[in-house]
């Protein structure tokens, strides 16, 4: 109707023929009408959904424990026929049906550990919504179960601590390494490989040592995964090892520059053994994957740390910052990245040796002025790199 | 197949499940211990009732962090403590020793009706019945205030 009104209008206009008008008219008419469902009927399916729904939370408990059960299993086959119809028939998203019967397979077993007295901290239900979800995945390479796989690969691993065993870690990172393996599209290979990041922090609870280079040695160890990785995903990789080896080197400055470090077993073999590990990870990725030889400076924590002044690390941190901008200038690379890296350095930096030594006033004054002149900089330096482009 | 493996799948999970905590009853004995409750909510799972249970106590050889236990009915008809040692034996519950208190995941917490939890809480002395399977798996069938 709106589209008649519209070309009637025109028409007077002058702005079509008669003609035009008709053929405009005829194409329109032959194209196939959206079906939508009545309103009133709309509204009375939603109330009878609910209806249905305060029925049975109403009757709850007198429900027979495997008759509760069975009704959320119930919606759940529910939601996939949908799915099923949705898809052969053109109606609705058979993806958001899934997702739908999914999240019911999750109430299911919610429904059954209430009924059983299940205890609710243990990892049953991470581990088969996260499987579940992997399932979804590789049947229908959709990124919506790719991302209900991370949560609940997230989840799963929270769910191993406090007492971490070898045998669900183990199974748990070949699970992540056959999905990162298997994966062919952009968002599953970096959910994967931030699951198996994760899982190298498990060491902790795993090992009784505490070494405080897990994170580092985890890095170091997910550097060989490139050689099973194509070269366009190498690339989609690469800032993720970057920003890890970023962020770790600004914590390991904050931590040694802010603590005791009395948590950590600190000890000379573990530091010679990174720094090899480190030269090695450097030689690799100098001759392989030259975009991420960065993180071999991170082999060199081991022996920073012992320095209780953090001087070396602040200093190791801020060359690295300024060398990164530098080539990346140099290079033509997008600054932002080594931008916030450089920022944040000097911030740590400027809590580590002002914080205990200014007035609080004073140390937020300068802190604000800190940040508006590397800002600045930082909007400069673009400025002339847009304008050099141009 | 492709669009019924899945929800199959979940569905036979689910029966095995389900089929795992009826077989404690199956193939399991019955056993009654005294319980006292000690803390009430979980907003995702609903109203619980934390519970301790008095009687279930440890000999000094016994170390704090994993225990494995079995029960046995004691004169007055509530279970007691048969066999517990630190490491894992055939048959046996898996629990954890912290202080003084003896508990296993399934018999920490029992889920209630709502609006129930304070009023079992206030009763202070109660017994929870459960099936115990020969291979050590724990099935609460119900808690009560108990009459003493």
């Amino acid at each position: 109707m709106e589209t008649e009104r519209k070309l009637a209008q025109w028409l007077d206009e002058g702005l079509l023929d008669q003609a035009a008008y008709d053929r405009i008219l005829a194409f329109e008419k032959r194209q196939p009408q959206k079906k939508k469902m009545p309103l009133l009927l709309l509204i009375g399916l939603i109330f009878f959904a609910l209806a249905v729904f305060s029925f049975i939370a109403a009757n709850w408990q007198a429900i027979p424990d495997l008759l509760k059960v069975a009704l959320v299993v119930l919606l759940m086959w529910f939601f996939y026929i949908l799915a099923y119809f949705s898809g052969k028939k053109q109606f609705g998203k058979p993806l958001v049906f899934r997702l739908l019967g999914l999240a019911m397979f999750a109430a299911s077993i919610l429904v059954t550990a209430q009924t059983f007295h299940l205890s609710t901290s243990n990892s049953v239900l991470p581990w088969a919504i996260f499987l579940a979800a992997l399932a979804h995945y590789f049947l229908w390479r959709r990124t919506a179960y790719a991302l209900v796989a991370f949560i609940f690969g997230i989840s799963t691993l929270t769910s191993f601590l406090p007492q971490t065993g070898w045998l669900e870690w183990g199974i748990f990172v070949a699970v992540a390494l056959s999905w990162f393996y298997f994966s062919k599209d952009d968002a599953p290979m970096i959910f994967s490989w931030l699951l198996l990041f994760f899982s190298g922090l498990l060491l902790w609870d795993l090992i009784e040592y505490d070494s405080p280079f897990w994170p580092v040695w985890t890095l170091f160890v997910l550097v060989l995964l490139l050689f099973f990785t194509p070269v366009d995903k190498q690339r989609l990789l690469a800032p993720f090892y970057l920003i890890f080896g970023a962020v770790m080197l600004v914590v390991y400055l904050a931590v040694r520059g802010e603590t005791e470090l009395s948590l950590v077993d600190l000890n000379w073999t573990e530091s010679i053994a990174l720094a090899a590990a480190g030269l090695a990870v450097l030689l690799l990725t100098y001759f392989k994957f030259r975009d991420i030889t960065w993180i071999a400076i991170l082999g060199a924590t081991g022996f920073l740390l012992f320095d209780d002044t953090a001087i070396a690390l602040a200093v190791v941190a801020e060359l690295s910052a300024l060398a990164y901008l530098i080539i990346a200038q140099k290079q033509d690379k997008p600054l932002a990245f080594g931008f916030v890296y450089f920022i944040a350095v000097q911030f740590v930096i400027y809590v580590i040796y002002a914080w205990e030594r200014l007035d609080m006033s004073l140390f937020f004054l300068i802190g604000a002025l800190l940040l508006f002149a590397l800002s600045g900089i930082a909007w400069w330096l673009n400025r002339k790199k847009e304008g050099a482009m141009s | 197949m492709k669009n019924w493996l899945l929800p199959i799948a979940m569905t036979v999970f689910i029966a095995l499940l389900v089929t795992s905590f009826y077989a404690a009853s199956w193939f399991g004995d019955r056993y009654t211990l005294r319980a006292e409750p000690f803390d009430p909510f979980d907003p995702f799972y609903g109203e619980y009732v934390m519970l301790q249970y008095p009687d279930l106590e440890a000999p000094s050889t016994v170390e704090d962090g994993d225990v494995y236990f079995t029960l046995k009915e004691g004169p007055d008809g509530f279970a007691v403590i048969d066999r517990l040692e630190n490491e894992s034996f055939f048959g046996a519950i898996n629990g954890t020793f912290y202080g003084d208190r003896i508990t296993a995941p399934q018999l920490e917490q029992y889920y209630v009706e709502q609006g129930l939890g304070p009023a079992l809480e206030d009763a202070v002395d109660l017994q929870v019945t459960l099936d115990v399977a020969p291979w050590g798996t724990i099935r609460p069938v119900s808690l009560e205030v108990r009459d003493e």
